[in-house]
């Protein structure tokens, strides 16, 4: 269904987490920290380790949850690659990644919330992702 | 941050800079005699009115436009919460006041509709008349196009915002394209400028904060603030007028600018000019002459009552 997999935490020896998106409201739509909150186990675990993803590249990438007091946890996210420690990480390759990693979302999000309407949205501001992964 | 040297030939002012709330503000002061205000929103800068700017020069207005703060020339804060709808009016009175300017016509779009007008409506006594183009200033219903999942709410969604909006910049660019009329002329001329002013995800974050400050339900953040800015507006009596973009799909003529008649039924208007929601790409000096018109009239209806 899905090319992006919740993993185990990886082995960070000679890694580093590049900072490749943050995002400081997931509860705008709360439906959307739900889905962080049940797919993480953010209940139980708290801030005590990020998630966990693999994407289409092979890359694994960290959820990394932010609390903010005074509102419900998580209230933002990280998300780093992991990639060698003293190599640059494409962009394209990180782009398609990304995309990727939204589609896993929001088709796990659910509801009103539809593939259809994310890829007719990135169709519409022609995202270049999009058509790396049709092809 | 410097103009885009795209923009030069069409932006010769002076830029300026005050300190407004902690954060730098670039803005322009041309001419003399009364001040008009200018004011953008999202996610433009004052680039938008440089069609509406020389005609009002012309006729002798004081001109000033500020970059809101997070877009153009102005600071750019990097944490969502430095953004806030009553911060953001908070700056505009902050600038208002080191200028010490009165008897000021306020020209309010998009964002700058709620921010403007809150600042016109606790500062009443400086205050000479309002233009309202494209924007609203009450809490609910919000517009159709606002509450649509595609492509609106799904555009700014929790991390699709920061991919599409900050990533992809793609509000500064596809977006005012697709919300013009004259598409190839805002892709020759405007839209190079627009994007180089927000050069990286850190500089668009107030591209995808706003569209997340709209109200389109009763738990929204800012419900007593538009509702307050309804009743203020309900009960003003400051002159008006209504400019509004025919093909306007974001906030459509008809129920809009209706609105705003209801709630200043004294305003002139609704003027109807070729344009979608960023009207002034399309009819800016349309605008001018419409609102140069409506300052003249205000001047003769002052020397007839002697004031």
């Amino acid at each position: 269904m899905s090319d992006v997999i919740v993993c185990p935490a990886p082995d960070l020896v000679e890694k580093r987490l590049e900072l490749v998106l943050v995002e400081d409201r997931i509860g705008h739509y709360p439906e959307f920290r739900d889905f962080f909150i049940h797919t993480f186990e953010l209940d139980r675990v708290g801030l005590a380790i990020p998630g966990y993803l693999t994407a289409p590249s092979g890359l694994t990438y960290a959820l990394v949850f932010i609390g903010r007091s005074g509102e419900a946890f998580p209230s933002g996210l990280e998300i780093y690659a992991i990639v060698d420690a003293l190599e640059p990480i494409g962009d394209a390759v990180l782009d398609t990644d990304l995309w990727a990693i939204l589609k896993w979302m929001i088709n796990g999000v659910g509801g009103e919330w539809k593939l259809d309407d994310l890829e007719a949205t990135g169709r519409l501001y022609r995202i270049p992702a999009l058509r790396t992964a049709a092809r | 941050m410097e103009i885009p040297p795209e923009a030069r030939a069409q932006w010769p002012y002076a830029p300026r800079h005050a300190q407004v709330n902690g954060w730098r503000m670039h803005y322009i002061d041309e001419g003399e005699g009364d001040p008009v205000v200018l004011l953008h929103g999202n996610p433009t800068w004052g680039y938008l009115y440089r069609d509406v700017i020389p005609p009002l020069l012309q006729a002798g207005r004081r001109v000033i436009v500020p970059d809101m703060i997070g877009f153009g020339l102005s600071e750019k804060p990097t944490r969502e919460t430095a953004h806030s709808l009553d911060g953001h009016a908070a700056n505009l009175t902050a600038l208002m006041r080191q200028l010490d300017l009165t008897r000021i016509t306020l020209v309010c779009h998009d964002w700058g509709g709620p921010t403007g007008l809150a600042f016109a409506m606790s500062n009443v006594a400086r205050m000479r008349a309002l233009v309202v183009m494209s924007t609203w200033a009450w809490p609910l219903p919000p517009a159709e196009f606002h509450t649509r999942l595609f492509p609106w709410r799904m555009m700014h969604a929790p991390v699709v915002g920061p991919y599409l909006l900050g990533r992809h910049n793609v509000l500064a660019g596809r977006g005012v394209y697709l919300s013009v009329v004259d598409r190839e002329k805002f892709r020759s001329s405007a839209q190079a400028v627009y994007e180089a002013v927000l050069p990286d995800p850190a500089t668009r974050l107030l591209t995808w904060v706003w569209p997340r400050w709209i109200p389109i339900d009763a738990g929204a953040r800012a419900l007593a603030r538009f509702e307050w800015l309804e009743r203020e507006l309900s009960k003003s009596t400051l002159p008006a007028m209504i400019i509004w973009g025919r093909e306007d799909e974001v906030f459509d003529a008809a129920t809009f600018s209706a609105r705003f008649k209801q709630l200043l039924p004294h305003a002139e208007g609704p003027h109807l000019v070729t344009g979608r929601h960023f009207l002034q790409e399309d009819s800016g000096a349309e605008i001018a002459t419409l609102v140069n018109g409506f300052m003249d009239r205000l001047e003769v209806a002052r020397q007839g009552k002697g004031l």
